[in-house]
């Protein structure tokens, strides 16, 4: 970007913020007692500005916000300090005052476009309504006034959008209705929880960019809630770190991430797999414990039982949120020592890649190997003629002639936005879906036949690991119950020993063997993953097949499971198949990666040579939306228009052509994309000329 | 350099519901002069000034220290704001000159920024003078130097004087002029230029014909 010369001056505006909190206490009542849910938080947003808010589960992000807008369900309250919005206090304001405020003044914008959408009323109808409650507006302007909107947020056709139903729409676009909705009013502050956390990277970009520009354009203050410290970094002008109900560090956005003073940030910073880092460089450290209940806080600091600088002192007096720099507030006793002090891990959490990887065996033979494999799935039309048995079977060819395989001691990731077949691959390997066509070899056995037909060495030798722990976990079984019974079934280990051998699975997952007698519905998310792998590696398998195995869960316990993940890996020395839509989780994890759009594999190669030019297109657009989580690194802005399009009826010729920005000509329309081979097994699928491809520039650079 | 660029938006604004010692305090607290009174959905009741919020010496004369008091929480804003049908407003899309023309003409320090009814920001004559000052690139901090240049006040002459600075492949920071309060052939042309020399402004401006720098600073 060039250099401005200068930028405009506000200094002479009013310069109350939009919004200030100081020293706010939110609890819920709840049958025996109270929660304490939010404690002394305070911070500010000016117009203009975006102030992100980031924190693990639980720790009351949307407490916050829903304090704001006085949303706090009947058993929450606010018990203390004040909310200032436009300088005015307000808990001093009546319901009705505030009910004014809402959609008006203040807007809210929330994780799943659903809560904010009426299923049954047409789009049109609901900006229009929202627009005459406050307003008082003829049909014909709040109309007008609705499309003007719709377009402000890049709605394609938004006229016809008007006359659709939620429905009707994709991910992204009912998120950007929603987004259009909450700014009809002009609010001078926009409130967003989790807006993008359910939509595809690709989306996920243009809604970021999406708000950013709104923001800056309309002069709104946004307070923008995540667990995601790679969307913070993209939107935020500040950050707000909170843990456990307090705001434990503010700062402003690359302060945060380059200089963090509170062990929590540096912890959290510390967790995410960073793009751009190799693997072999890359090491997570998890936090280790996790966030305490607002019911069972420790007495000093409240960080005190998870922290490694923990002194006598910190146990003992709790810190206040205090300005350690200019514009820079850390609750922290010893913010200013801990910075000159280099971090060591500590022993529990120390985990160093670079000595496993080199004791990693590769001796290039393969352990599963997949050839043209297809998986359709029959969808009966919805029409009338259905009814009789006339309507025409449609397809769904989720997997459409997909070739890879994986070596001995090797993970290969896949990645792709929703929909692009990923998990009916897995679903096809581990034979939970019958494939059409193809072939798929598991160390010999033939893993296209239904599981009621397998051998029972090959269900012994290839497990999978779910994306959703709750749905594989039966709940009324305890725990180490539900781990014995592969035990029991492949007869690995003698029967008397058992027990034993449970309580060493749990041990290895880190839970110890008082977990044994629990149920699924007393553990944590994390808790439950981690069962999930001791059960899918109990039988010693030869290939672990993960499906998301991180992605329902926080940042910190995310980087538990996955360091975890790669111990078990690297102890058992078997193969992965990872699927994530997580580029860097993907990147910190796979020795080859597959990218696969639309049932079909895009680009294929060694890990170093698909995040590298030359790039698939479409790999190329993915590397560009995915969220960094470090604000010093430069990432080329590429943004693809639309969603995935219907794997019912997919484009001809090669599928990603409606969507790619480098087309070429007829050709990507009509003919299959040929195959172009980069040596060292990457290859890349697609009609670009080679010197074209050979030209490109990196997407991510440091 | 319309309006809706250079007014704040998402102005402080008052409700009906606030009594007068209360829109007093929020004045005050927020420092602010002028204070546009909304009902739902932001629509224009009434503007209070600093002025409209002077009880009128008669009325205060007839009132005791408590009934004044009184008089302060328990009377509601509406008593004191000019009602919204006398207000002068303007709209986003008018031009700066425009808005700064409506105060001058109405003698008002405030123009309420209204579309439909609804208002969507506010411009004052702070917000002008900060644009004059901006036009000026004063809040550059660039060191330069600015001159003074009287000029024929006829077409083509300010056109000389640009060319003459392009031609040396010196950057403009900024220009203006108006005509000459005593003499209306004669136009007042002011231009500032960065990393240049006052000698060597002096000698390039003065060459051009029937131009003559009559001030030269560093500002
Ligand atoms: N209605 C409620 N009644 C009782 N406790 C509640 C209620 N809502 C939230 N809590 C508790 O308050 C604390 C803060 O919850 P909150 O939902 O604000 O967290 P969060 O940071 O938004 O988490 P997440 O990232 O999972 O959305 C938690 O301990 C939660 O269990
Ligand atoms: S106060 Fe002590 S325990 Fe708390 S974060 Fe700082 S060093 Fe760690
Ligand atoms: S084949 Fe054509 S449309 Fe497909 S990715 Fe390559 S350039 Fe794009
Ligand atoms: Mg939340």
């Amino acid at each position: 970007m060039a250099q401005n010369r200068w930028v405009a001056d506000d200094s002479h505006r009013v310069q109350t913020p939009i919004l200030e909190a100081k020293n706010l206490a939110v609890s819920y009542e709840i049958r025996d007692g109270q929660v304490n849910a939010v404690r002394d938080v305070s911070f500010k947003i000016h117009r203009g500005e975006t102030l992100g808010l980031v924190g693990e589960s639980g720790c009351g992000k949307s407490t916050v916000a829903f304090s704001i807008v006085r949303f706090l369900g009947k058993n929450g309250r606010i018990t203390g300090g004040s909310i200032r919005f436009q300088g005015q206090e307000l808990q001093d304001l009546s319901e009705r005052e505030v009910r004014s405020l809402r959609g008006d003044q203040m807007a809210m914008v929330y994780q799943d476009p659903f809560q904010s959408l009426n299923p049954c009323m047409r789009i049109g109808d609901q900006l229009c309504e929202v627009l005459q409650e406050h307003r008082g507006l003829s049909d014909r302007e709040a109309s007008v006034r609705a499309i003007q909107m719709l377009d402000a947020v890049y709605m394609p056709d938004s006229a016809a959008v008007m006359r659709r139903f939620p429905h009707q729409l994709s991910g992204g676009q009912q998120q950007r209705v929603v987004i259009a909705m909450a700014l009809l009013n002009n609010p001078a502050l926009l409130i967003m929880d989790e807006p993008t956390t359910a939509l595809d990277v690709t989306v996920e970009a243009v809604v970021l960019d999406l708000v950013d520009e709104l923001r800056r354009r309309l002069d709104t203050g946004v307070l923008y809630i995540t667990h995601d410290l790679g969307v913070i970094s993209r939107v935020a002008d500040r950050i707000g770190v909170m843990y456990a109900g307090e705001m434990v560090e503010v700062a402003s956005a690359v302060d945060t991430f380059i200089r963090p003073m509170h062990p929590y940030t540096e912890g959290l910073m510390r967790c995410v797999p960073k793009l751009g880092l190799s693997k072999e460089s890359s090491s997570l450290y998890p936090i280790r414990g996790r966030v305490p209940a607002p019911t069972a806080l420790p007495p000093g600091c409240v960080f005190e039982p998870r922290c490694d600088y923990a002194r006598r002192r910190c146990r003992e007096k709790h810190p206040e949120l205090r300005s350690v720099e200019r514009e820079h507030l850390v609750r922290c006793h010893r913010a200013e020592e801990i910075r000159e002090t280099e971090w060591r891990p500590s022993d529990e959490t120390i985990l160093d890649l670079q000595e496993r990887l080199r004791s990693r065996s590769e001796d290039g033979s393969k352990v599963l190997e997949v050839s043209d494999l297809r998986t359709y799935y029959d969808q009966e039309s919805k029409g009338i003629l259905s009814l009789f048995g006339l309507g025409e079977k449609r397809q769904v060819k989720a997997v459409d002639g997909v070739s890879f395989e994986v070596g001995a001691g090797t993970t290969l990731g896949v990645v792709g936005e929703s929909g692009c077949g990923k998990s009916t691959l897995a679903r096809t390997i581990i034979g939970l879906e019958s494939s059409r066509d193809g072939k798929i070899d598991f160390l010999g056995f033939d893993a296209t036949l239904p599981l009621s037909r397998r051998d029972k060495r090959l269900i012994k030798d290839l497990q999978m690991v779910f994306q959703n722990p709750d749905s594989t976990l039966n709940p009324s079984f305890p725990v180490g119950y539900q781990i014995a019974r592969p035990l029991r079934r492949f007869g690995k280990v003698d029967r008397a020993r058992i027990g034993d051998e449970v309580v060493r699975l749990l041990n290895r997952v880190k839970l110890d063997g008082s977990y044994y007698d629990r149920l699924p519905r007393q553990l944590s998310g994390g808790e439950k993953q981690r069962v999930g792998i001791a059960r899918a590696f109990a039988t010693n398998p030869r290939l672990v097949l993960c499906d998301e195995p991180v992605s329902s869960l926080d940042v910190s316990v995310q980087a538990a499971v996955l360091n975890l993940l790669m111990e078990i890996q690297q102890e058992h020395n078997s193969p992965l198949l990872l699927i994530a839509h997580d580029l860097s989780v993907v990147r910190f994890f796979s020795d080859a990666i597959m990218v696969m759009y639309l049932g079909k594999a895009c680009e294929i190669g060694p890990a170093e040579a698909v995040y590298a030019p030359p790039y698939h297109p479409y790999t190329e657009a993915l590397l560009s939306a995915v969220p960094t989580a470090d604000p010093r690194v430069e990432q080329k802005r590429i943004r693809l228009s639309g969603s995935v399009p219907s794997a019912l009826n997919p484009p001809t010729g090669c599928r990603f052509h409606t969507r790619c920005g480098r087309k070429v000509g007829t050709i990507c329309e009509t003919e299959e994309p040929p195959e172009i081979g980069f040596g060292d097994q990457h290859r890349i699928y697609c009609h670009l000329p080679l010197e074209e491809l050979e030209a490109m520039d990196a997407v991510i650079t440091a | 350099m319309l309006v809706q660029d250079y007014m704040t938006k998402h102005p402080l604004m008052g409700r009906l519901t606030m009594s007068i010692s209360e829109v007093q305090h929020y004045m005050a607290d927020n420092d602010l002069r002028h204070l546009p009174v909304v009902g739902d959905g932001k629509r224009l009741l009434g503007l209070v000034t600093r002025q409209s919020l002077l009880v009128e010496p008669v009325r205060l004369r007839s009132l005791d220290v408590w009934e004044i008091s009184r008089y302060l929480t328990t009377e509601s804003i509406d008593v004191v704001m000019i009602p919204a049908d006398d207000v002068i407003t303007i709209k986003g899309d008018a031009t700066i000159e425009d808005a700064a023309r409506t105060m001058v003409r109405n003698r008002v320090g405030c123009l309420p920024v209204v579309e439909d009814g609804i208002v969507v920001g506010i411009i004052t004559e702070t917000d002008l003078l900060a644009q004059l000052a901006e036009i000026m690139a004063c809040s550059a901090d660039i060191p330069a130097v600015r001159a003074t240049v009287q000029m024929p006040n006829r077409t083509g002459n300010l056109a000389k004087m640009v060319q003459a600075i392009a031609a040396q492949d010196w950057g403009i920071l900024a220009l203006g002029g108006a005509v000459n309060r005593d003499d209306p052939a004669v136009w007042d042309a002011v231009v500032k230029i960065d990393n240049v020399t006052k000698d060597a402004v002096r000698e390039v401006l003065g060459e051009v014909e029937g131009h003559r720098v009559t001030d030269l600073r560093e500002a």
